[in-house]
């Protein structure tokens, strides 16, 4: 629930009673003789640098469909950032771009792609900064298109993919499944009554899909697929492997199958990947190479929850790769709502992914489960708990989604982390206990060390904006990132830290850090309407200074109270007669208070510029650097001055 | 203390001179509390109305009063919701689109990688089968909608029934469902089977003034006069819709002037009044809707930086919509140098061209589709007649890079700006820190086209109190508009386009079935795929197949020929286009036609007064100025030849 979060300028912890709002004046003047208590706000650790603007900077281009190579503006829809680490120690390393969108460019190809860059840190400044190259190609500048066209065939919508924690090697993954030629060509509409050939709609060179439709002959060092004469569209929906280093595509996973893929990892052997594909149902997959590092030839397998060693082969073949999702089904494999990302600790090896969630799965996946796929038995809990025979119910609500853990050494894969909270299944919450955070749909999700603590980098990209997953009256789709301290067992919604140094709007993906631990890569995919630019673009940004942040900066729990029952009450070591009093915690540019009140805060002409109700801490990450006071219901004043 | 803050706190206390602390501690907590009250008792009232709804659905149908029986429990429902409609909607839109009272028209699930269709559900498909022409022959499928809505509702009820309501909430939603009532209430939206809107919206009336009810001693207390005005006009308006309950006959004019914008404006005086906060105070994300506007009508109700995606005003102050209005009438972008944006956007004709479709670039043929007005165009989800661009700044990207537009690409348009002392300068003022390129061109050409906004027409003024600004003609062709003729069930109040009230926030497209040529005797269907065919992934469906944008009519005298091809010259043409229920009411085969197929059997008289009242729409003041002259070019002698505002 991000009723009283984040995009609000509010956090509650605890509501006391809804209705007795305090109605604050407009505006406020101080007397001769009052001298408030002053709280300062320190400006935050943690600083942003923009590093790639998509549709703004330019990129070097290789010769494709007839033109030379040249440059481009490059394509948007940021989404996967793979980092690979520079073990020369020449520069920090190069960070490949994944751009989430099927586009027609004559320049730097049809489809989707990627952009890769190599950055090196400024040791005076701490700033990254994007390095001028000349790649083996010829090719000289600062982006680099990654050449999908003339090595592997096209790519299309590139949203996921894996940036080892071994080595740094990348993969990109294509998902939005395509099942024709003519839904990877523009304007194909299956079934149209026009009749079935593609029409161009436009003469619009902005806007189409896949030009080239023909047969696409595989050129592949993966047995059984060389020479292989594939549909254009089957050549889609692969992990791929490129070299951020030259920009250039290496193979498409034949071997690990044709899924609309979005995510995976490589574990500390080096042999075994983890993958999901964004699908109702996803199945949960394994691919485990026969050498370290040599994923050329391997194994397949799918999780089948209640099988003896929980895993089940899928032969490699042509016919069974290129059908893999059916070969799953009739694997029995274990059916999962739309998992995304999956992010891997190297230090405890175990993965986390995370399952989108989707409103109304039900008719999505029990044609599978009569196929002979199963529900994990945690969805079979929850289809029971709203009074369902089974998750296959048309009825079945899956709002918030969830993280997920599988860990190698018990083989299992546990729920980490529910959504929510969701109150659909019972009467909701009443007045005086509603909820203060909320996490719906978690998509983007990536392993950092802080203060050599991991913490989960998780971030939303919310499937709608009702139950709860905006607040009341506000439309505004808006994504949170969110930090988990992973030594927290049992973790809640409580136990989240929102990252504020994130813009406010811009929905985000792809975090991920530098090998470092100074900074954090981010992608802001979607523009934010309310950004000047380059804020209103998809690009790639820094979040800088982690460095300097250690795990008690981002606690964030009422340093006053820990029980918010006695939080509330007054009770406990703030009383109810103790004057008003916060604690200013710069990092997550919180304010604490002493006790749970409604509050509006004046700017320094005395207007009121905010008002919240029920809280016990504050946002003041919108707030303008300046000198605001705040005052809450009994009408005490605290100064507070944000640097 | 540190010496800092103790200096800061002295200022303070100098800055703050001797005045005195002063705080309100106003509680309304019994207010609140009877609104809360109000509200559950209508979630439970709606619950059991639904399950009795539900239960007679699934009786046998063996009575001969049955279907009666079943009309009226849907009726009973429909009024049950709009009882709490107010605050259900502000509350969780989305859930009550989809399960409780969306359009009966299929959409797409939003956010995953698949196109997957959502067959409509509710109240508004029930209430087409419930009073279609066989409802009992569907009773199996209006066992299953009950089915639907009871499980929905349940989930809408067990998420709403606690929900924590603000003060600010009340005042907001009581005006939002004020825009709800006049654009989709009273217009028969949604009500497409039943007809039931005049009855539903004594209901819905009746429930603001309810909830406006529990705030009256407060507001009373401070302005005794304006409390009194709202509940008098609440009491005249609702009287008013008993009085007038006839759906073809009811004076939508005189209901909006009289008694809705007058609410309208006082809600929001005694939201002020009140000194409770508002929601900019709560929320700094930018909103579809300027709260302060005081009237459905105003300049500013809609908030054009909400829609560009940047702050209107600053853009205008760094001289970056000054720099657009340039370039929008400079030719030197195309690859030609003989277009400009201006030469298919035309002032003088509300910025089209008249003709059918566009002229290509170098005169080979024409582009597919017909030049919209771009007045008031930023007021949109999505840009084009297809919806393909969602952002205004990207929309000039297309027509820069069509072969059969602008034909050229940003490095050439930037590298030919460059060679002008005075575009460079022009753009070093406007954009500091980012010169000429991709992004500062379309900025400041969005900017220049999201200031052409206007809402100041003789209809407009006339709805703003100006008694003489329209013909008594013009006034029954709105009520026509309103009402009978159906049209504002798609051109919605306030920019008569496909912007959906009161969010405000989402651009709808229609399928009408437009044929290729004027024949109205031997109709062939115009072969634009429109939406299906924009290449957005998810648009990739059947039922956007020939769905076009439903543009604004705003200007509409000024901007024939009409329709996505610019099939149809005249607005009579247009009117008898709709007259004989589009397409498919022509005879053609159009399978996802969203207009309905029925004749609407407008007499010509009713045509000519609404055709009157489309010509009360023009308002291109102050818009219509071409630039003196255009900067110059230093080097390239020749191209300072070129022609203002391009040519054909």
């Amino acid at each position: 629930m991000k009723r009283f979060l984040s995009t609000l300028f509010v956090l509650t912890l605890v509501v006391v009673a809804a209705n007795a709002q305090t109605i604050f004046s407009e505006e406020i003047e101080l007397p001769d003789d009052y001298t408030p208590l002053q709280v300062i706000m320190p400006p935050s650790p943690l600083t942003l640098q923009v590093l790639f603007v998509g549709g703004h900077d330019i990129v070097e281009t290789t010769k494709t469909y007839g033109n030379p190579a040249g440059r481009n503006i490059a394509k948007e829809w940021h989404d996967f950032i793979g980092f690979t680490p520079d073990r020369t120690g020449a520069s920090l390393g190069w960070v490949s771009v994944n751009h989430e969108m099927i586009y027609r460019d004559d320049k730097i190809g049809d489809g989707g792609g990627m952009t890769a860059f190599r950055v090196e840190r400024d040791p005076i400044t701490g700033l990254l900064h994007v390095m001028d190259q000349r790649l083996e190609d010829g090719r000289q500048g600062q982006f680099f298109n990654v050449d999908f066209v003339n090595t592997v065939g096209e790519t299309g919508m590139n949203c996921g993919g894996i940036s080892s924690t071994f080595d740094g090697r990348i993969w990109t993954a294509e998902e939005w499944f395509r099942t024709s030629n003519g839904s990877i060509y523009n304007g194909s509409v299956r079934g149209n009554p026009g009749g079935s050939a593609p029409i161009m709609s436009t003469n619009d060179r902005a806007n189409s899909g896949v030009r080239d439709t023909s047969d696409f002959v595989v050129d592949s060092d993966i047995q059984g697929w060389d020479g292989q004469t594939l549909a254009k569209y089957q050549n889609f929906n692969y992990m791929v492997e490129i070299d951020p280093k030259q920009a250039k595509a290496i193979r498409k996973q034949y071997n690990w199958g044709r899924m609309g893929w979005e995510g995976g990892v490589v574990t500390n052997d080096n042999r075994t990947v983890f993958l999901g594909p964004d699908a109702t149902p996803g199945f949960w997959m394994r691919f485990v190479a026969d050498q370290p590092g040599d994923f050329t030839e391997g194994t397949m397998y799918v999780y089948k929850h209640d099988s003896d060693d929980k895993w089940v082969e899928i032969a490699h073949s042509v016919d069974n790769m290129l059908n893999l999702q059916d070969r799953a089904v009739a694997a029995g494999g274990t059916m999962y709502n739309r998992p995304e990302w999956v992010a891997h600790d190297p230090s405890t090896n175990l993965v986390y992914w995370t399952e989108t969630g989707r409103d109304f799965p039900g008719g999505r996946w029990a044609d599978e489960a009569a196929e002979g796929a199963v529900y994990d038995p945690y969805h079979v809990a929850r289809a029971a708990a709203q009074g369902l025979s089974s998750p296959g119910d048309d009825g079945y609500r899956d709002t918030y989604g969830r993280v997920w853990v599988f860990d190698p050494n018990l083989n299992t894969n546990y729920v980490l982390l529910e959504g929510g909270p969701d109150w659909d299944n019972a009467d909701s919450p009443p007045t005086n206990a509603y909820f203060g955070k909320h996490l719906s749909n978690p998509d983007g999700l990536n392993v950092m060390k802080i203060d050599g603590q991991s913490f989960l980098v998780i971030q939303e990209d919310l499937n709608g904006t009702s139950y709860g997953r905006m607040p009341a009256g506000v439309s505004n789709r808006t994504c949170e990132v969110y930090l988990l301290n992973l030594a927290i067992e049992n973790p809640t919604i409580e136990d989240l830290i929102r990252l504020t140094a994130v813009p406010r709007g811009a929905e985000v993906t792809g975090a991920i850090p530098t090998p470092d631990g100074k900074s954090l890569l981010i992608n802001s995919q979607h523009p934010s309407s309310d950004n000047d630019f380059p804020w209103n673009h998809s690009l790639t940004f820094a979040i800088h200074g982690f460095d300097r942040v250690n795990v008690e900066d981002l606690a964030d729990s009422n340093p006053f109270n820990t029980n918010p029952d006695e939080l509330k009450a007054g009770t406990g070591a703030a009383t109810a007669d103790a004057a008003f009093t916060a604690f200013p915690n710069p990092t997550t540019r919180t304010l604490f208070f002493n006790k749970t009140t409604d509050v509006a805060v004046y700017d320094i002409r005395g207007k009121r510029v905010q008002v919240a109700q029920n809280v016990s801490q504050l946002d003041v990450s919108t707030l303008a650097k300046g000198m605001y006071f705040v005052q809450n219901a009994k009408g005490e004043l605290i100064q507070i001055a944000i640097q | 203390m540190n010496k800092k803050t103790l200096l800061i706190s002295t200022f303070l206390i100098l800055f703050f001179g001797s005045s005195f602390l002063n705080f309100s501690t106003l509680k309304h907590t019994q207010s609140l509390e009877m609104v809360e009250q109000q509200f559950q008792t209508g979630l439970t009232d709606l619950k059991n109305k639904i399950l009795d709804y539900h239960t007679l659905a699934h009786q046998a149908a063996s009575s001969p009063t049955y279907l009666a029986q079943l009309q009226e429990a849907h009726l009973a429902t429909r009024l049950s919701f709009k009882k709490i409609e107010f605050l259900l909607e502000y509350l969780d839109h989305p859930s009550i689109k989809k399960e409780l009272n969306g359009a009966p028209l299929p959409t797409v699930e939003k956010k995953v990688p698949e196109v997957r269709i959502i067959e409509p559900i509710g109240l508004q498909v029930l209430d087409e089968i419930v009073f279609g022409e066989a409802p009992l022959a569907e009773k199996e499928e209006i066992e299953r909608l009950t089915e639907l809505l009871v499980k929905g509702f349940s989930s809408i009820y067990n998420y709403q029934y606690n929900i924590p309501i603000n003060h600010r909430h009340i005042f907001e939603s009581i005006r939002f469902e004020l825009i709800r009532i006049v654009s989709l209430g009273v217009t028969g939206f949604d009500t497409p089977g039943s007809g039931n809107a005049i009855p539903e919206a004594i209901v819905a009336m009746g429930s603001i003034e309810g909830a406006f009810q529990a705030y009256y001693p407060i507001v009373e207390k401070k302005d005794a006069e304006l409390a009194e005005r709202i509940v008098s006009n609440f009491a005249e308006a609702i009287e008013y819709l008993r009085v007038h309950n006839d759906f073809d006959s009811f004076d939508r004019m005189h209901f909006l002037v009289d008694y809705v914008n007058p609410l309208f404006k006082d809600i929001l005086a005694a939201h002020r009044i009140t000194g409770i906060e508002m929601i900019h105070e709560v929320n700094n994300m930018p909103q579809p809707i300027n709260y302060k506007a005081e009237h459905i009508f105003d300049e500013d109700l809609l908030n054009p930086s909400f829609y560009a995606g940047f702050n209107l005003d600053e853009a205008a102050e760094l001289k970056r919509v000054a720099l657009g209005k340039l370039l929008f009438f400079d030719p030197v972008l195309s690859g030609n140098h003989e277009r400009a944006c201006a030469s298919c956007h035309k002032p003088e004709l509300g910025f089209t061209d008249g003709q059918r479709t566009s002229l290509a670039a170098n005169g080979k043929g024409h582009i597919l589709r017909n030049s919209p007005t771009i007045i008031n165009s930023v007021f949109a989800e999505k840009y084009f007649y297809d919806l393909r661009e969602e952002f205004l700044e990207r929309q000039m990207k297309h027509v820069v890079l069509d072969a059969l537009e602008f034909d050229t690409d940003f490095f050439e348009i930037v590298e030919k700006l460059e060679k002008s002392q005075e575009y460079r300068q022009l753009f070093e003022e406007a954009y500091p820190k980012y010169s000429i390129s991709k992004w500062s061109i379309s900025n400041a050409l969005s900017a220049y086209v999201a200031s052409l906004t206007a809402f100041n027409s003789p209809f407009d003024q006339y709805v703003k109190g100006d008694k003489t600004a329209i013909s008594p003609a013009a006034i029954r062709g709105f009520n026509l508009f309103m009402g009978k003729g159906a049209c504002a069930t798609c051109h919605f109040a306030p920019t008569f386009s496909g912007l959906v009230p009161p969010r405000y926030r989402e651009s709808e497209s229609e399928v009408l079935g437009i044929p290729a040529t004027p024949d109205t005797l031997r109709p062939t269907l115009d072969k634009d795929l429109g939406r299906a065919a924009n290449a957005v992934p998810l648009d990739e469906t059947q039922f956007y197949v020939h769905s076009f944008k439903t543009p604004t009519i705003r200007n509409i005298a000024l901007t024939a020929p009409y329709m996505h091809n610019g099939v149809y010259r005249t607005l009579e043409e247009v009117m008898d286009f709709y007259n004989k229920g589009g397409g498919a009411g022509m005879g053609l085969d159009v399978p996802y036609q969203t207009l309905p197929d029925a004749p609407l059997n407008l007499t010509k008289s009713e045509i000519a007064d609404m055709i009157s009242f489309m010509e009360t729409l023009t308002d291109t003041t102050g818009l219509t100025t071409m630039p003196k002259v255009l900067p110059k070019f230093d080097q390239e002698g020749q191209w300072n030849k070129r022609v203002i505002g391009g040519t054909y």
